[in-house]
Order: structure tokens, then C-alpha cells, then sequence
């Protein structure tokens, strides 16, 4: 096929009515034809296989975490509960000063001991 | 999981996929690569960044493959994804390039001369890609679905998501617009 019918064909598939299918197929017949490199296919799916690996370990990583900072949550809420519940027992209410251990002191004996008189 | 799915039809495919499996994957791949190149070299041209939103076609499909519901042809489906992408990049070249330029139109198109086996072949990609590269790029997403993948207007108005009017209106001014570009060619 020569120049001037390879035009032809490319005016010819801007028509509305033409059947472009037929000169897809011949232009493509003609030499016109496209395609990635060699290796396309592989490396498409080396980046999508390896890629979705990457991500288990990465979500896997982050559930271990997930669960272990559960486990010290739950433990470090149980020992505070158990402060809190010995604080009252001991002081029988929840006042700063019981909270600081200092519901018992006087302030008299604070100063003796802070003057030493 | 099978050792070859040459025979396989692209549910079978599909679903393989879905399952983890590589090599339905790859054969899916290879089935439409060439579908997939005619529109992105035939958009872009040839370079890298043609080569890469190939590779990035077929990613964006591997993980949406999961709301394939095969209402439209895997073809279709794979082909939307390409213009979308493909328009992307070329937005994002404009984007990129006008940084660096004042004139209107910079995009950058780079002619692709198919690896041919005689003088005729080379240049009946020649006049192709140059005829491809000196229309506007929305002129050429139209051109392209018709020239290089023979499709319908109506087929071509369903990938591009376009009003059939604007597809019609489109093809008009590509034909004028190339009638005078071939005539120099």
C-alpha cells in the first residue's frame, strides 16, 4: 500500500459511516501496529505480585501491633482500676490529697519537719 | 491452578485472578496488551511514559478487578481504564511542560515508527503516528478509538464517556483539522 492510500484510510476512518473496523484492521495489517516492549507482561506482574506480598507483611505487622498494644492497654487499665480501688479502700474517698498519699498529714507536722523545729 | 489458560475466556480469567492467581493474570495481560498500546502510544506516543501507563493499565485493573461486574466486555472495561489514565498523563505533561514554556500547546508528542519488516510498513506508521501527534489531544483520544481500534462512534462515545453529539462534533474538526496536516505529510 502506498502513501497516498494509507491517507485515504486515515481520512477515510474520521467518517462517521465508514466501517473503521476494516481499516483498523488493514492499517494494522499495513504495519501499523503497537505494542509495549518485551518483558511487559512480566513486569507488570512482578510490581503487582511482589507489590500485594509487601502489603500482607505490612498489614500483618500492623495487626501484631495492633494486638500487642491491646494486651498492654487492657493490663495497664486493670492496674489502675486496682490502684484506684486500693486508694479508696485505704483513704475512703477519692481527694487529691488521698490520691497523693497525704490525707492524713497534718499541716502542723509538714512544717516541723520542713523547719525542723 | 492451571499450568495454561490460552483456552481460557476472560470470566474463567477473572476469576482465577481474583484468586491470587499469577498466571491467569499474565494471560490476561498478554491478551490485551496490544489493545491497550494502540490507545496509549496512539495518545501519547512513543516513550517511557507510554510504557508506564501501560504497566499502571493493567495495576489500576488487577485491583479494581474486584468490581468487575462484567456488565460491559473485560475489553471495554480495560480500555476505559487506559483512556482515563492516558489523559491523566497528558495532563499532567501539560501541566509539567508549561512550567517550562510559553507557547500554547506543550505536550510533547513523540512519534512512534513501529518496528517494520519493509520501507512501505515505516511509513505507513509514519503518516499514522504524525497524523496522531499534530491534532489536539482531545481530538486524538476520538481519533484514535476510531482509527486504531476500528471502533464504532457509538462504542467510541461509551469508552470516552461522551455524549454521542460531542464524539460526532469531535470527529468533524479531527478530520479538519488532519485533512490539511496529511496533505503536508
Amino acid at each position: 500500500m502506498n502513501r497516498e492510500e494509507i491517507k485515504k484510510l486515515v481520512n477515510a476512518s474520521l467518517d462517521h459511516e465508514s466501517s473503521t473496523k476494516e481499516i483498523a484492521d488493514r492499517l494494522e495489517h499495513e504495519g501499523v501496529a503497537y505494542d509495549f516492549k518485551n518483558g511487559f507482561t512480566e513486569k507488570v506482574v512482578d510490581k503487582i505480585f511482589s507489590a500485594s506480598k509487601q502489603v500482607n507483611q505490612e498489614v500483618e505487622f500492623v495487626l501484631s501491633m495492633n494486638y500487642a498494644f491491646k494486651r498492654i492497654a487492657l493490663t495497664g487499665v486493670a492496674a489502675i482500676i486496682i490502684l484506684m480501688l486500693s486508694i479508696f479502700i485505704m483513704e475512703g474517698s477519692f481527694s487529691i490529697n488521698s490520691i497523693f498519699g497525704i490525707g492524713n498529714t497534718y499541716d502542723e507536722s509538714i512544717i516541723s519537719m520542713l523547719t525542723g523545729k | 491452578m492451571k499450568e495454561s489458560y490460552r483456552q481460557a475466556d476472560d470470566n474463567e480469567l477473572i476469576r482465577a485472578s481474583l484468586e491470587g492467581d499469577k498466571l491467569a493474570f499474565s494471560e490476561i495481560v498478554n491478551r490485551y496488551r496490544k489493545l491497550v498500546a494502540r490507545t496509549v502510544k496512539g495518545m501519547l506516543g512513543d516513550s517511557v511514559f507510554a510504557e508506564d501507563v501501560g504497566q499502571e493499565v493493567f495495576i489500576k485493573l488487577y485491583h479494581s478487578l474486584p468490581e468487575f461486574r462484567g456488565e460491559a466486555k473485560l475489553s471495554t472495561y480495560i480500555q476505559r481504564i487506559a483512556v482515563n489514565l492516558t489523559l491523566n498523563e497528558i495532563k499532567r505533561r501539560k501541566r509539567f511542560f508549561s512550567m517550562f514554556s510559553t507557547k500554547g500547546n506543550n505536550e510533547m508528542y513523540e512519534f512512534e515508527v513501529a518496528d517494520a519488516d519493509t520501507q512501505e510498513q515505516r511509513e505507513a506508521s509514519e503518516i499514522v503516528s504524525r497524523a496522531l501527534g499534530s491534532i489536539e489531544p482531545k481530538f486524538r483520544a476520538v481519533v484514535t478509538m476510531r482509527l486504531l481500534q476500528g471502533y464504532s462512534t457509538k462504542e467510541t462515545a461509551e469508552i470516552l464517556g461522551l455524549p454521542l453529539g460531542t464524539v460526532l462534533s469531535r470527529l468533524s474538526r479531527a478530520q479538519e483539522q488532519l485533512k490539511e496536516i496529511i496533505e503536508k505529510l
